[in-house]
């Protein structure tokens, strides 16, 4: 308590600057009511990188406090909607399409563009969703063909599965993984399905099946194309990073019939007091720097035009207005609503 | 889940020490009073949750009674074929570890104690590690290229892409070892109680060692064999690491149904019916066993 008194007698002979200084160094922060914003992140690798490319950055500049609890969009999801009447987030991601749900029930509030600056420089599909009361996408994973470029050659399209070449050689992913379920949306959209009419896809798999390996998580994806050979996989772009940091010789394609994509947004939370501090956070998550650092380091697309990146980087995700045109969304309501029956339908299908 | 802990209940005298004890010490109070604590965990830590979950078996969207999860895993196929292949191999894995770990037992009773010392710290090792760990183990020998596909290509009997990996066989291979120790130290505490001049008397009467293994001992050992079987079945029964991770999405078993249902597709009402589904099975297979031995062990 005296060291305390002693520093607010330094400070105030002092005067402000070493007030910031001491603030920023931590001497008098839990004494000092700085304003707080309470978020959430997705924990592993994605909320080291979170820190370090916004959270961290954003405290300083604005001389805030920035509370990060570790939850998956579905959890949020859960989170929010227990804490409806008292509700302890201030800017909440959903990566699943949780937010046209919560956007729904009024967990979330509606951001106008003119209240975000980077809002002009983002692209339309990232900022479709404020109309109805969503997040902007601050971030976007792209599924497409993961191939071993030393033993297969390059595939064009989703079509290219199918390919004789490829035979015994690929990977499907089980669809109560949301990477697997929406590479399956999109063969089935391939094969001329819609999320009504599924038989198309089931039946498209079927034929890969003799033929093909089926997993269910990351790791065992990894393991498949190290150890068993595998050359080709539908995939999110950014675990082909992770593969090729890895060691491993793969590399991602966009399939010429377009690219399903897993939505990053960030959305503000409804009746909290910090609305304006949280719409700041949310605006510096889309700034052209920050999307950058994704792009970086875990090749998560940007979704702001003016994002610059490096040519290697460029490559390897989705890129400048022609890539993005390619983009694939599929309704989240609906994929909500099917899941169960077809993640159900695909387990009796594989099941041996 | 101690293994040690099962050979004491199975090869416990007909009064058992504990019984003794407290009848010595004194009445009804004194009993309720040692007994409090862990009939108070099991209250709350077993029945309860044994009854929220029936409960949610039962419960359909709108809160109130169905039993169609347990129509809808009863009316269906895929359903019943998953509960197949789980009795399937956990019965193969039963007899596979019995076949193993008898003989093992066997000699780990009659070697000196030191060695047997050494040789109990080997069937525990195992247990040391965690089951994740050991089977990622057995995904590098079981895989193509690994040491055991790689073994039986190089001697002929398989081709290169031959893979042990997502078939059933890697499913038994897993279980068995995680499992074996169980079975290994049941029948061990049942062996060792077996008096040795009952094998000498039958020996000098004439019989084969094998004869003597068969008809002396194989007899006296048979509540070990069953108390380890039990251990064994209900464990693979119940287990879904191993079978998830060696066997794949494509070979489901009843647990990992359960755990998709609660976790991925959060049919939390049609987990907990699968669950109850499972419990009774396992019920009905420790029935005729409690009923055999029920009085001889209480």
């Amino acid at each position: 308590m005296s060291k305390i008194v002693a520093t607010r007698r330094v400070v105030l002979n002092v005067g402000l600057g070493l007030t910031m200084a001491l603030a920023v160094s931590g001497v008098i922060s839990p004494a000092a009511a700085r304003e707080k914003l309470v978020i959430n992140s997705y924990g592993g690798a994605y909320e080291q990188i979170h820190r370090k490319l916004v959270i961290e950055p954003f405290s300083k500049k604005y001389d805030v406090d920035v509370q990060v609890i570790t939850a998956y969009s579905a959890d949020a999801l859960a989170q929010l909607r227990a804490q409806k009447a008292a509700p302890q987030f201030d800017v909440i991601h959903f990566s699943g399409g949780q937010e046209v749900v919560a956007a729904r029930e009024g967990l979330i509030a509606p951001i106008k563009p003119d209240e975000l600056t980077n809002a002009k420089d983002l692209y339309p599909f990232a900022i479709e969703g404020l109309s109805r009361g969503e997040g902007p996408v601050h971030a976007v994973a792209a599924i497409g063909l993961l191939y071993n470029k030393e033993k297969a050659k390059k595939p064009e399209k989703w079509a290219d599965l199918w390919n004789a070449d490829y035979k015994d050689h690929v990977v499907l992913t089980d669809l109560s993984n949301s990477y697997g379920l929406l590479g399956f949306l999109m063969i089935n959209k391939v094969k001329g399905g819609d999320l009504t009419k599924v038989d198309p896809g089931f039946d498209a798999v079927k034929t890969l099946l003799d033929s093909a390996v089926v997993v269910a998580t990351s790791p065992e994806m990894q393991q498949n194309f190290a150890q068993n050979d595998a050359w080709i996989a539908p995939y999110a772009q950014d675990y082909a990073y992770t593969l090729r940091k890895a060691g491993l010789p793969i590399e991602f394609v966009q399939g010429a019939e377009g690219t399903p994509a897993v939505y990053l947004t960030a959305n503000l939370v409804a009746n909290r007091p910090n609305q304006d501090l949280a719409k700041k956070f949310i605006d510096f998550s889309l700034s052209a720097e920050v999307q950058a650092g994704w792009a970086q380091e875990l090749r998560y697309s940007p979704t702001n035009k003016a994002t610059k990146l490096d040519e290697t980087v460029s490559k390897e995700v989705v890129y400048g207005p022609d890539a993005v045109a390619g983009l694939v969304r599929f309704d989240p309501v609906a994929v909500d609503a099917n899941r169960a029956a077809l993640v159900e339908r695909w387990k009796k299908l594989i099941a041996k | 889940m101690s293994p040690s802990t099962d050979n004491g209940v199975v090869d416990t005298p007909p009064l058992p020490p504990q019984g003794v004890s407290t009848r010595v010490l004194g009445g009804i109070a004194e009993d309720a009073t040692l007994s409090a604590p862990g009939v108070f965990l099991i209250l709350l830590a077993f029945i309860l949750p044994i009854g929220q979950m029936l409960l949610l078996s039962l419960e359909n969207t709108t809160g109130g009674l169905t039993v169609e999860h347990f129509t809808r895993f009863l009316g269906d196929g895929y359903y019943l074929g998953i509960v197949w292949r789980t009795l399937r191999l956990s019965l193969l894995i039963t007899v596979i570890a019995a076949v193993i770990g008898f003989p093992l037992a066997y000699v780990m009773a009659h070697v000196g104690p030191r060695l047997r010392l050494w040789l109990i710290i080997l069937v525990i090792l195992p247990l040391m590690t965690s089951v994740v760990v050991r089977t990622f183990g057995w995904m590098v020998l079981l895989g193509r290229g690994g040491l055991i596909p790689f073994t039986l290509w190089k001697l002929g009997f398989v081709n290169r892409n031959f893979t042990l990996m997502q078939t059933e066989s890697a499913i038994v291979i897993g279980m068995v070892q995680v499992l074996l120790p169980f079975m290994t130290l049941s029948v061990l505490g049942v062996v060792m109680k077996v008096d040795r001049r009952l094998e000498e008397a039958a020996r000098t009467m004439g019989a084969s060692f094998l004869a003597t293994l068969r008809t002396v001992v194989l007899p006296l050992a048979m509540p070990g064999i069953v108390a380890g079987s039990l251990l064994v079945f209900t464990l693979s029964v119940s287990s879904f690491i191993t079978p998830s991770l060696l066997g794949g999405v494509r070979l489901p078993v009843v647990a990992g149904s359960i755990y998709e249902a609660a976790t991925k597709t959060l049919e939390w009402n049609f987990a907990a019916a699968q669950s109850v589904i499972l419990l009774i099975g396992v019920f009905l297979v420790l029935l005729p066993y409690l009923k055999l031995t029920g009085r001889r062990h209480g």
